[in-house]
């Protein structure tokens, strides 16, 4: 059978090829999955961008979205289908139902994107070792909790926004390792994690997984230039370790059909040479997608698109030159950020032109009105994005031509319609009014349970620790998930609290008596309380009927691990009478009952 | 924690008909469209088989059918990516001897 | 702690708290607070926690009131849940003259916009049908008054004012205050010189040494109240109970447990804070008999604090006239928690305005000691 066009691998990329090729030229479409949309199906967060390409969408939706316009189109689609090369005549082949099938194109588009990269350490070969990838697929795509403890490794987005989804199912996320000293992924999904409580601990590595049959804790350490610091071992408990140290494209079939690879490490490692328009070597041959060079799912649907159209040009003959162009021209401004400094160094190392784009800054407004409600926008990294212009309908946010910039915000023309904090892809926009002594702050909410109303929380700042207790004023269900808990606080703790939890109910008891839990004394040191005395009397710990018998030496070892100030430095308290619990009755005298 | 995501705050599971597979012999619960190496992760197990030469063992790594880590022995078959492989009904799952036995 | 403060209160218990706390919020933002010890390691920790607007004199009513005007607003204003219950508090009579007094009491705090009401003894029954009330006339009950976690409250003020940028310094002991040209320079404590033209004397029951060190006399003293507290059990209580006649007050904690004390027979002026089993025994047979209820519940703990008492049992706030900037808050006989918040604002005002806005407070000045003394009746 003879297709003009046969795109390899059904994901992002694939899949707006398929959207343009598909009513212009005969088109087939093949996957190995059960169904199209490659990764986009697992990713439950909202995407960046600019409105124009799915902005805000979450990865499945925009799947769901491209799968119908596919459908719609008199496109060929071979799920289930393993191709095992590339062979002469343009022919490929792949392994359906156990079949070996042979199809001929004309013009082939490949999108297979990328595998996960491995870490080897010891032991990195035990049961509970993960790429992120299968863990997105067990618990995204099967609904199959992947673990209970975690320890990621990798704070590129992969890892953050895998940390995210995890706490999100309920899985406890200890830590997330990263070998540089700084954050890899984009500031605003690194806050999302951080204020659930999730350390990123730079500088630090796995050195082993611990356990024999699977994975029962892990060795991590400080790494100084590759090199692990020794005496900084140290052992966590985890039951699952998530690998998230990148992506390497799968350029298997690329090279069987005759493009020409290269070592471009900005781009991922080994890539297929190509021109702007996506074309390899070959000139019947064109990529897309994390192939092409590792980045984001919004890159590699305009990626699709462009190699869609020059492939249509070449079959059909048909002028999309003002299409392309302007498909080149949002790449090119998608690109144009700091964090996208490596993919352009790596672009201009294969030959293709990257165009010089301003990226303006943003504009300073006066100080907010806080006796009304307004939005906090805590964006302040130049990241491709611009939802939030387009989600205010009142044009007091603005990004402008280049989709990089940072938002400027006239609180003047705010409304406290709170749009943008629904569709902020990094849920980096809060709602405030802030009056002399009560604050109401909107924080966006991916959880489950959703509060309730009137409900005490507790109010954590932007590295997940206890501020303050809050109340639960308004709980806004949004049809797109992110729905806003609006709160109400001290206002001075306004500014500090950028995320909410239900008091936490998994730490340790200290004092039976009293049921106090780790957490709770460890919230009230936090507070800057550091006297004993202070401590017992607001969380009510060693003052049960034991009188601190059983705890006290405890509630003294926490206090003075967290404090550093010595147990013999430290008040005990004073030992007061009775020593037993007694009743009144002890006490009347004889005759008296 | 192993078993199934009953509530998600953004993602809606429908699970298909249940179906019945046995990994060595006991019966473990599945769904219609679930994979092989997901049902088993779902029912507490880890390890998918021991490795040929070193006999360590190992569970699945991409899960996405791109590694050899989660091979076994599937209706007296080796070496099938249980990973890619999706539930049926009656199915007998193994894990294999070494590379697998033909006989 | 800083070389300088434009203000310095003595003492971290509720009192010298609610003053920084006011000032603060009045816009003095370069104060101190010392404590010698911890915070609430004073009088404030050891209280009962009772709020009561149920008074004999007019004043102490309308301070009251004011109280509890703020302590509605505690939370939002200070940032902390007190575990504050409007639960009401009922007060027994068992004489005749006990009646008249609570009669006559009752007209004079409704004259002063208090809500609160003559209770015959089959309404107390109603009410409260678990007390055994062999031998009470009426009672006098009052729906706004209430309890709190005195503890609680005093370390919300200090965290409240760190937050708001003053200082509160704990362990630390005042040595002594300097003065040059019959005006205060510095107050020395044992970890350091503090160099100040205000200082307040919020020191409790340890009010007069502090006076002593610039020659003012204070007629504080302290007195030794007993207190016990039993485990938790399942709430049943409201109200604060008084009985002055059988000599005790009992209130049930938001935690359950039930906090109780009583006068003792011979108060032991000065600074034992020592306890005694007699205590214990006669709070047994007391509980035993009005609430029998309680007759297998068990004790857990017991202690006692220090009142600052006061001649006439009533607070005294005023300023030295011999030495200006030198301001006392002190005297409150029993009861300066529940007054604290309207004490707080009020002393705030006279630093800040050189007089008191919210509330006439003239009648607690020292002077008042000059003329005939009218001992407030309503304490235990």
């Amino acid at each position: 059978m003879m297709y003009d066009a046969v795109i390899i691998g059904g994901g992002p990329a694939g899949m707006s090829a398929a959207t343009i090729l598909g009513d212009k030229v005969k088109t087939l479409i093949i996957d190995e999955n059960d169904r199209l949309g490659g990764q986009l199906v697992k990713q439950t967060h909202k995407f960046f961008g600019d409105h124009e390409h799915y902005a805000s969408m979450r990865g499945f939706e925009i799947a769901d979205k491209l799968l119908k316009e596919i459908q719609k189109k008199p496109v060929l689609i071979s799920l289930s289908s393993t191709v095992i090369g590339i062979y002469p005549q343009n022919t490929v082949a792949y392994v359906k139902d156990g079949q070996i099938q042979k199809v001929q194109y004309k013009k082939l588009l490949l999108a297979t994107g990328a595998m996960e990269r491995q870490l080897p350490f010891v032991n990195s070969d035990l049961p509970g070792v993960y790429g992120a990838g299968a863990i997105q697929t067990l618990m995204n795509q099967y609904g199959i909790f992947p673990g209970k403890r975690f320890l990621i490794v990798g704070s590129g987005n992969i890892g953050l926004i895998l940390a995210y989804q995890l706490a999100q199912s309920g899985v406890e996320v200890k830590m997330i390792l990263e070998a540089l000293d700084k954050v890899g992924g984009y500031e605003v999904h690194a806050n999302k994690v951080k204020r659930l409580g999730i350390p990123i601990l730079t500088g630090h590595t796995i050195v082993r997984a611990i356990g024999d049959e699977k994975v029962e804790g892990a060795v991590i350490a400080r790494v100084d230039k590759n090199n692990i610091v020794k005496g900084t071992e140290r052992e966590v408990v985890v039951d699952t370790i998530c690998v998230a140290v990148g992506l390497t494209p799968l350029i298997e079939l690329a090279e069987q059909s005759g493009a020409k690879v290269s070592y471009i490490p900005e781009l991922g490692g080994y890539v297929p040479l190509r021109d702007e328009r996506m074309r390899t070597t070959n000139k019947d041959v064109f990529v897309a997608g994390d192939l092409s060079s590792i980045e984001e799912a919004t890159t590699a649907m305009m990626e699709g698109k462009i190699a869609a159209m020059q492939m249509v040009e070449d079959l059909t003959g048909e002028n999309l030159e003002d299409k392309i162009y302007d498909d080149l021209n949002s790449l090119a401004i998608f690109r144009s950020g700091p964090k996208s400094a490596k993919i352009r160094t790596g672009l201009e190392k294969m030959g293709i032109n990257v165009p010089k784009i301003d990226l303006p800054k943003p504009q300073r407004f006066e100080r907010y009105d806080d006796s009304k409600l307004h939005a906090v926008i805590e964006c302040t990294e130049e990241i491709p994005c611009n939802s939030c212009e387009y989600a205010c309908k009142f044009d007091a946010i603005k990004v402008g031509i280049n989709i990089n910039s940072v938002p400027s915000f006239d609180p003047a023309k705010c409304t406290g319609c709170a749009l943008c904090v629904t569709s902020c892809p990094g849920l980096a926009i809060f709602m405030k009014r802030s009056e002399d002594k009560a604050a109401t702050l909107g924080i966006p909410y991916e959880f489950l349970p959703l509060p309730k109303m009137d409900d005490k929380m507790w109010g954590l700042d932007r590295e997940g620790n206890y501020v303050c207790d809050v109340k639960v004023k308004r709980v806004v269900k949004n049809p797109n998930k992110t729905n806003i808990v609006y709160v109400e606080l001290p206002s001075e703790f306004a500014d500090m609290v950028r995320h909410v939890k239900y008091p936490s109910k998994e730490s340790p008891y200290v004092c039976r008596c009293e049921e106090v839990t780790l957490d709770e004394i460890e919230k009230v040191i936090d507070l800057g309380v550091t006297d004993f005395e202070e401590l017992k009397r607001l969380t009510r710990v060693t003052m049960g009927p034991c009188n601190g018998k059983n705890c006290k030496m405890v509630v003294l070892g926490i206090l003075s691990k967290k404090t550093g100030i010595p147990i013999s430095s430290l008040s005990h308290g004073t030992s007061r009478p009775p020593t037993k619990p007694i009743e009144f009755r002890a006490f009347l005298k004889e005759g008296e009952e | 924690m192993e078993g199934r995501i009953l509530e998600h705050p953004i993602l809606n599971f429908q699970r298909k008909a249940r179906v019945k597979i046995f990994f060595e012999g006991r019966e473990i619960e599945a769904y219609e469209g679930e994979s092989v190496a997901a049902a088993l992760h779902a029912a507490g197990i880890r390890v998918l088989r021991y490795t040929p030469i070193d006999g360590r063992p190992a569970g699945f790594f991409c899960a996405v059918g791109k590694c050899s880590a989660c091979l076994m022995e599937i209706d007296g078959i080796p070496n099938v990516r249980s990973c890619m492989t999706k539930v049926r009904d009656g199915m007998q799952i193994r894990r294999q001897n070494k590379n697998g036995d033909l006989l | 702690m800083r070389d300088s403060y434009e203000v310095v209160i003595i003492g971290g218990g509720i009192i010298g708290s609610a003053i920084g706390f006011n000032l603060l919020k009045m816009g003095v933002k370069d104060i101190c607070v010392i404590e010698k010890s911890y915070v609430s390691s004073g009088s404030t920790g050891r209280c009962a926690g009772g709020i009561r607007q149920q008074w004999s004199s007019p004043m102490n009513v309308r301070l009251a009131m004011r109280s509890v005007e703020l302590f509605k607003n505690f939370e939002k204003d200070v940032g902390m849940d007190i575990e504050y219950k409007q639960g009401g508090y009922l007060l027994l009579a068992y004489t005749p003259e006990e009646e008249e007094d609570f009669v006559k009491n009752v007209e004079m705090q409704r004259s002063q916009g208090l809500d609160v009401e003559i209770l015959s003894k089959s309404q107390i029954k109603s009410k409260f049908g678990f007390m055994n009330l062999e031998g009470v006339r009426i009672g006098s009950w009052c729906q706004s008054d209430g309890h709190a976690n005195p503890q609680i409250a005093n370390i919300a003020y200090s965290m409240a004012i760190k937050r708001m940028g003053g200082d509160f310094i704990t362990h630390t002991k005042v040595e002594s205050i300097d003065i040059a040209n019959k005006k205060i320079v510095g107050v020395q404590t044992d970890r350091g010189y503090i160099r100040t033209n205000t200082v307040v004397n919020a020191a409790g029951f340890e009010s007069s040494k502090i006076g002593k060190m610039v020659n003012v006399d204070i007629p504080v003293y302290g007195e030794r109240h007993q207190i016990l507290v039993t485990e938790p059990v399942n709430h049943f209580l409201d109200p604060l109970v008084i009985n002055f006649n059988h000599n005790y007050y009992i209130r049930q904690t938001k935690h359950g447990s039930l906090l109780m004390g009583q006068g003792d027979a011979n108060p032991m002026p000065g600074e034992d804070l020592g306890n005694s089993i007699e205590f214990l025994e006669e709070m047994s047979q007391k509980m035993v008999r009005d609430f029998p209820l309680l007759r297998n519940v068990h004790i857990v703990r017991q202690w006692s604090g220090a009142y600052d008492m006061s001649p006439d049992a009533q607070p005294i706030i005023d300023e030295s006239k011999d030495l200006s900037k030198f301001i006392y808050a002190t005297g409150f006989s029993g009861h300066g928690f529940m007054l604290a918040p309207a004490v707080g604002e009020s002393v705030a005002e006279m630093i800040v305005h050189g007089k008191t806005i919210t509330m006439d407070i003239s009648n607690l000045r020292m002077d008042r000691f000059k003329n005939h003394i009218e001992i407030e009746k309503n304490v235990v």
